[in-house]
C-alpha cells in the first residue's frame, strides 16, 4: 500500500503570538517564527503510518512519501516526518507567497500522476489559513473518491478497498471506498484502536495520543538517510497562479479577561451569562 | 501550559556554543546540526507533551513497597516508556553497543526538556545510562556481551550502589566485601542505602554497580572494587542472556526511603547476600574501583547540574506566569485605580530576573561544560589535553551551582506565588523539594569545594585555572568586539583577576601546611568561582544575541547586567572572608 501525505509547515501554534501582518495587511510575515508540521497533517501522517506498519512488531509493511511544497527549509518538516517513520519525502520548491489551495492542489495532483498512491491522505486544514479546502479541491482534480474527517479507517486486502467511519454531528457515518482515493482525518483517528489494516494483531492497541508519534534518536538517524527528491513547480508541469487573492489580515484582538472564581455553579453559569456573554 | 525550558534560550546556546560544529568532528560525522536539533525537538515533545502532565500526580502518589517489590505509579511506567523509546538510555552511546554517538552537548540539552518534565522519570534512564558507560568502559567482553544491549535498550535498567549507612561522602570506608567464587564471579556481601532505582517494575531486571572491598584488599580508598550484580542473573551469560530464564540473586529491598523530592523515583536500602548466594562480577581491575568510577563521574555530575538548572527553570517559567497574571496592589504612590499584575511590582521583576539569571546560567554552563567533555574525548588531537584540564576544573561548578543558586530560584518561585506557593496545590513547592537533593547526592556541595580547591586548581601547577582564564579572557575580547557594555565586562575582568590572586595566596597556605587555612572556606570558594563562572556565560550569551534585536535578547543584556552588578561585587567580598575569617575554624564544637 502506498501513501502519498502531504505535510505543511507552519508557524508554531504554540507561539502564534509572535505572528504579525505586514504593514499593507496583505500578508502574514514569517520573520522570526518557529516553524512545526501542521498538527493536522501530523494526524493524517500517523494514521497513514499505522496503516502501512505492523503496530506489533513495528516492521513497515507498506511506502509512506511525503510531500512538502514550499522554501528549502521545508525540509525539515520532511525530515521529521521521515523521523517518525515514513519512507522518502518530495519537496517542491515555491515561495509561500505563490501558493494557494489551488496551486496546492495541482502540485500534488501532478505527483499523484508520478507516484500512483492507492491513498492521498491531506490534513483536514492547516492550522494557519484554515482554509479546509486542499484536500478537497485535489480530488475533484483527479475525479477521485473523498473521505473527509475520518475517525476510523479499516481495509483487508492491502488498501485496494477501505471501510472508512466517519464522525458527524448526528452521528457516524460508514463509507466503503475503493482505491485510489483522498482521505482527510478528524483526531479521533489517533484513537489506540482506529486504524486497522489486516496486518497489525486484531487485538492490538496503539497508545493514547494527542498528536502524531514521537520521533527517536533512532529514527532520527535513519531519516538522514532517507531520499528527499527536490522538483519545482515547473518540473511538474504547474504554474504558480493563485485563483485567491488575499485582500486584507488582521491579527485576532487582544484577549482581554481574568481569572475570578465562583462559589457555585449557580454563580457561575450566572456569570457566563451577564459578563462573558456566552450563554 | 509551561515551557519548562524557554526554547529562545536553547536555540542560542546552539549558536553560542556552535554545537552543530560538532558534527564536523570525525566521532560525530553520522550526525549534522539538523539531526541535533531534530533530537531536541523530540526529546521537547515528550517532556512537555508526556512527562510534565504526569508530575504532580507521580509526585503526589509515590512507589509502594509490597512483599519486597516496589510498584512504580502506572504514569511513571508510561512516562519511562516514552523515554526508553525515545533512545534516550544510549544516545551518547557508540553504535556499536547500541548507541547513536550523539555529543553530550547536545544530549545534555535536550534531556533537559526530560528532567524538566518529570526528573523522577528521565532519572530511571540517566541512572541506567550511567551504570551501562561503566560496563562499556571497563568490563571484559562476556559481561559487556551479556549487560549492554539489555541495558542500552532499558529492558534491563542500572543503578549505582555506593552508598552504606557509615560510609556516604567517605567511600573509603565501605564496608561491603566480596569473596572470589572460584568460578569467575564474586559472593557479595553488604548493606547499601539509599539506593534510587534499586528495585521497580518499569524493567525486567535491575543491574547493580556496586562498590565492595575484596577479602584481603587494602585499607581505604585503594581497595574498593567494582562489581555488576543483578538483581536476577542470567542462567548464561552473552548476547541472548536477557531472552533465557533468571534466577534469583539473592539482592533484598530492606527498606523503602520516605523521601521530600524525587518521590517517583524509588530509592531503597538494599541488602546483598543475606543467604550468602549474591553474585557479582568484577568490572575492569581489582581495587581499581574509585578510579574508574572518577572517570565516568564528571558526566555524571553534568547530568546533576541540568537537572538543577531543569528544575528552577520549570519554577521560573511557572513564577513568570503567575506574575504576569495574579493581580495584587497598585503602582507606589497610586491612589484607586485597578488593581495591577504583580510583574508590575519593582522587588517581584528583582526575584525574576534573578531566577533567569540563574537559570540561563545553569543552563548554559551544563551544556558549555559537556562540549568540553566532548571536545576531550572526541576533539581534534591537539585540544583534548586543554578541554579536559578545563572539564576537570568545571565540572565541581556545574555540579554545585544550579543545585544550590538553582534552589535559591525554586524559593524565590514560592514567593512570588504567596501563600499558594505554600500550598501543595501549586507546583513550586514540589519544585523545591526535588531541587534540594541535588546539593547532595553524587557528592554534597562541601565535596565539590573540596575538590574544586583541594584537587582540580593545584592539578598539573594550576594548568586548568590558566587555560579558563584564557577561555574567558577570549570571551571578553570578543564581547569588546561586539560592543557589549563595559558595565558588564570591567568587573567580570577584575574578579577573574581575584579568583587568580586568591587561589595563590590559599595554594601557599596548604603548601605551608596549614590545610584548615587553605581549604576551611572551601565552599565560599567554590561560590565565588561560580560567581565568575556564571559572569562568563552571560556575557558569552549576551554577545552571541546582540545582533537580534527581540526582547529575548534585552532581557539578557539585563540578566548580564544584575548579574554583573550584584553578584560580582560579591567575589572580593567572599574573597576576603577566605583570607581572614577563622570564626568557625576556630569554633570549638563544644561552644555550640
Ligand atoms: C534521594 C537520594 C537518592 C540517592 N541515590 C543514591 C544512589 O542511587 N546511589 C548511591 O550510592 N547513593 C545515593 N544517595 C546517597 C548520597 O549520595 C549520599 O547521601 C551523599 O553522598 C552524602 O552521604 P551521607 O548521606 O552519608 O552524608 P554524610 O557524608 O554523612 O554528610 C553529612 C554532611 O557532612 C558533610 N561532610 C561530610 N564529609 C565532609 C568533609 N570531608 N568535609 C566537609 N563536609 C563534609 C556533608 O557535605 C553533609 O553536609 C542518594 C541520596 C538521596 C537522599
Amino acid at each position: 500500500m502506498k501513501i502519498l501525505v502531504p505535510v505543511k509547515r507552519v508557524a508554531d501554534p504554540d507561539n502564534a503570538n509572535k505572528v504579525k501582518v505586514s504593514g499593507d495587511g496583505t500578508k502574514v510575515t514569517s520573520d522570526g517564527l518557529e516553524w512545526k508540521m501542521n498538527p493536522f497533517d501530523e494526524w493524517s501522517l500517523e494514521a497513514a503510518l499505522r496503516l502501512t506498519e505492523n503496530g506489533s512488531s513495528k516492521d513497515r509493511v507498506g511506502e509512506v512519501v511525503l510531500v512538502s511544497i514550499g522554501p528549502k527549509d521545508a525540509v525539515q518538516t520532511i525530515r521529521q516526518g521521515l523521523a517518525m517513520g515514513a519512507e522518502r519525502g518530495i519537496l517542491v520548491e515555491s515561495d509561500d507567497d505563490s501558493l494557494d489551495s489551488h496551486v496546492v492542489a495541482q502540485v500534488i495532483a501532478a505527483i499523484a500522476a508520478e507516484e500512483k498512491p492507492d491513498v492521498i491522505f491531506f490534513g483536514k486544514q492547516s492550522a494557519d489559513g484554515d482554509s479546509n479546502v486542499a484536500g478537497t479541491k485535489l480530488a475533484e482534480m483527479l475525479d477521485w473518491p473523498l473521505v473527509n474527517y475520518a475517525m476510523a479507517i479499516s481495509t483487508d486486502d492491502e488498501g485496494k478497498s477501505f471501510t472508512v467511519k466517519r464522525e458527524l454531528d448526528v452521528g457516524q457515518q460508514t463509507l466503503k471506498v475503493q482505491s485510489p482515493c483522498v482521505f482527510t482525518s478528524s483526531d479521533r483517528i489517533l484513537q489506540p484502536e482506529s486504524v486497522k489494516n489486516g496486518v497489525t494483531p486484531a487485538d492490538f492497541a496503539y497508545p493514547e495520543s494527542e498528536g502524531g508519534r514521537y520521533a527517536s534518536l533512532k529514527g532520527i538517524m535513519k531519516a538522514k538517510k532517507k531520499p528527499v527528491d527536490e522538483k519545482s513547480l515547473a518540473d511538474l508541469g504547474v504554474e504558480a497562479k493563485r485563483v485567491n487573492e488575499y485582500v486584507k489580515f488582521d491579527l485576532p484582538p487582544a484577549r482581554s479577561g481574568s481569572t475570578t472564581f465562583v462559589e457555585s455553579v449557580e454563580e457561575l453559569v450566572q456569570k457566563l451569562h451577564s459578563d462573558a456573554k456566552v450563554l | 501550559m509551561n515551557p519548562l525550558i524557554d526554547d529562545r534560550l536553547a536555540e542560542l546556546l546552539f549558536r553560542s556554543l556552535r554545537l552543530g560544529d560538532l558534527a564536523d568532528l570525525p566521532a560525530f560525522a553520522d550526525h549534522d546540526p539538523e539531526t541535533f536539533r531534530l533530537y531536541v525537538d523530540a526529546c521537547r515533545k515528550v517532556g512537555r507533551q508526556v512527562l510534565w502532565p504526569t508530575y504532580p500526580t507521580t509526585d503526589a502518589e509515590p512507589p509502594t513497597l509490597q512483599d519486597g517489590r516496589v510498584t512504580l505509579h502506572p504514569e511513571t511506567l508510561r512516562g519511562f516508556e516514552h523515554v526508553r523509546e525515545l533512545g534516550v538510555i544510549a544516545a551518547t552511546r557508540p553504535e556499536a553497543v547500541g548507541g547513536q554517538q550523539l555529543p553530550l552537548a547536545v544530549a545534555t540539552l535536550a534531556h533537559a526538556y526530560l528532567m524538566a518534565g518529570n526528573l523522577s522519570t528521565a532519572g530511571l534512564a540517566w541512572l541506567t545510562t550511567g551504570a551501562a558507560h561503566l560496563i562499556e568502559a571497563f568490563g571484559e567482553d562476556a559481561l559487556k556481551a551479556t549487560f549492554l544491549a539489555p541495558m542500552m535498550s532499558g529492558r534491563w535498567t542500572g543503578t549505582m550502589a555506593l552508598t552504606e549507612p557509615h560510609a556516604g561522602s567517605s567511600l573509603g570506608d565501605l564496608t561491603t566485601s566480596a569473596t572470589d567464587a572460584g568460578d569467575g564471579s564474586y559472593r557479595i556481601r553488604g548493606a547499601k542505602i539509599f539506593i534510587s532505582g534499586g528495585d521497580h517494575d518499569a524493567s525486567e531486571n535491575v543491574v547493580h554497580l556496586v562498590l565492595a572491598r575484596i577479602e584481603g584488599a587494602p585499607d581505604g580508598v585503594k581497595g574498593i572494587s567494582l562489581f555488576a550484580v543483578p538483581q536476577r542473573r542470567p542462567a548464561a551469560f552473552g548476547p541472548n542472556a536477557a531472552d533465557g530464564p533468571l534466577e534469583p540473586n539473592d539482592v533484598h529491598v530492606a527498606g523503602l526511603i520516605h523521601k521530600i523530592g524525587w518521590r517517583a523515583l524509588p530509592s531503597l536500602a538494599l541488602s546483598f547476600g543475606d543467604e550468602d548466594d549474591c553474585r557479582g562480577w568484577l568490572i575492569g581491575a581489582p581495587h581499581r574501583g574509585l578510579p574508574q568510577m572518577f572517570q565516568m563521574m564528571n558526566e555524571a555530575r553534568i547530568g546533576v547540574g541540568v537537572t538543577a538548572a531543569a528544575t528552577a527553570s520549570v519554577a521560573y517559567h511557572e513564577a513568570l506566569a503567575y506574575a504576569r497574571d495574579r493581580t495584587q496592589g497598585r503602582a507606589l504612590g497610586a491612589k484607586g485605580g485597578d488593581q495591577v499584575a504583580i510583574i508590575e511590582h519593582p522587588d517581584v521583576r528583582r526575584m525574576l530576573l534573578r531566577m533567569k539569571a540563574i537559570v540561563d546560567g545553569s543552563l548554559a554552563l551544563s551544556v558549555a561544560t559537556a562540549r568540553f567533555s566532548d571536545l576531550a574525548a572526541n576533539g581534534p588531537e591537539a585540544e583534548r589535553d586543554r578541554a579536559h584540564a578545563i572539564l576537570d576544573l568545571l565540572t565541581p561548578i556545574t555540579k554545585s551551582f544550579p543545585a544550590e543558586f538553582g534552589y535559591e530560584a525554586n524559593v524565590l518561585a514560592v514567593q512570588i506565588h504567596g501563600g499558594y506557593g505554600y500550598s501543595s496545590e501549586y507546583v513550586p513547592e514540589a519544585l523545591l523539594r526535588d531541587q534540594k537533593l541535588n546539593s547532595i547526592h553524587e557528592g554534597t556541595t562541601q565535596i565539590q569545594a573540596l575538590d574544586l580547591l583541594g584537587r582540580k586548581v593545584v592539578a598539573g601547577g594550576g594548568a586548568a585555572l590558566r587555560a579558563l582564564n584564557e577561555t574567558i579572557e577570549a570571551a571578553i575580547a570578543d564581547a569588546r568586539k561586539a560592543s557589549v557594555d563595559e558595565a558588564i565586562i570591567a568587573p567580570l575582568e577584575a574578579a577573574l583577576g581575584e579568583v587568580g590572586k586568591l587561589t595563590m595566596e590559599l595554594g601557599m597556605k596548604g603548601a605551608g601546611g596549614d590545610l584548615d587555612g587553605m581549604l576551611g572556606h572551601g565552599v565560599d570558594y567554590l561560590t565565588l568561582f561560580s560567581i565568575v563562572v556564571i559572569a562568563w556565560q552571560h556575557l558569552c550569551l549576551a554577545t552571541t544575541a546582540r545582533s537580534e534585536d527581540s526582547d529575548f535578547h534585552r532581557g539578557l543584556v539585563q540578566s548580564a547586567r544584575y548579574w554583573a552588578a550584584t553578584e560580582l561585587p560579591r567575589v572580593a567580598l567572599l574573597a576576603e572572608r577566605c583570607r581572614v575569617d577563622r570564626s568557625y575554624l576556630e569554633l570549638d564544637p563544644s561552644w555550640l
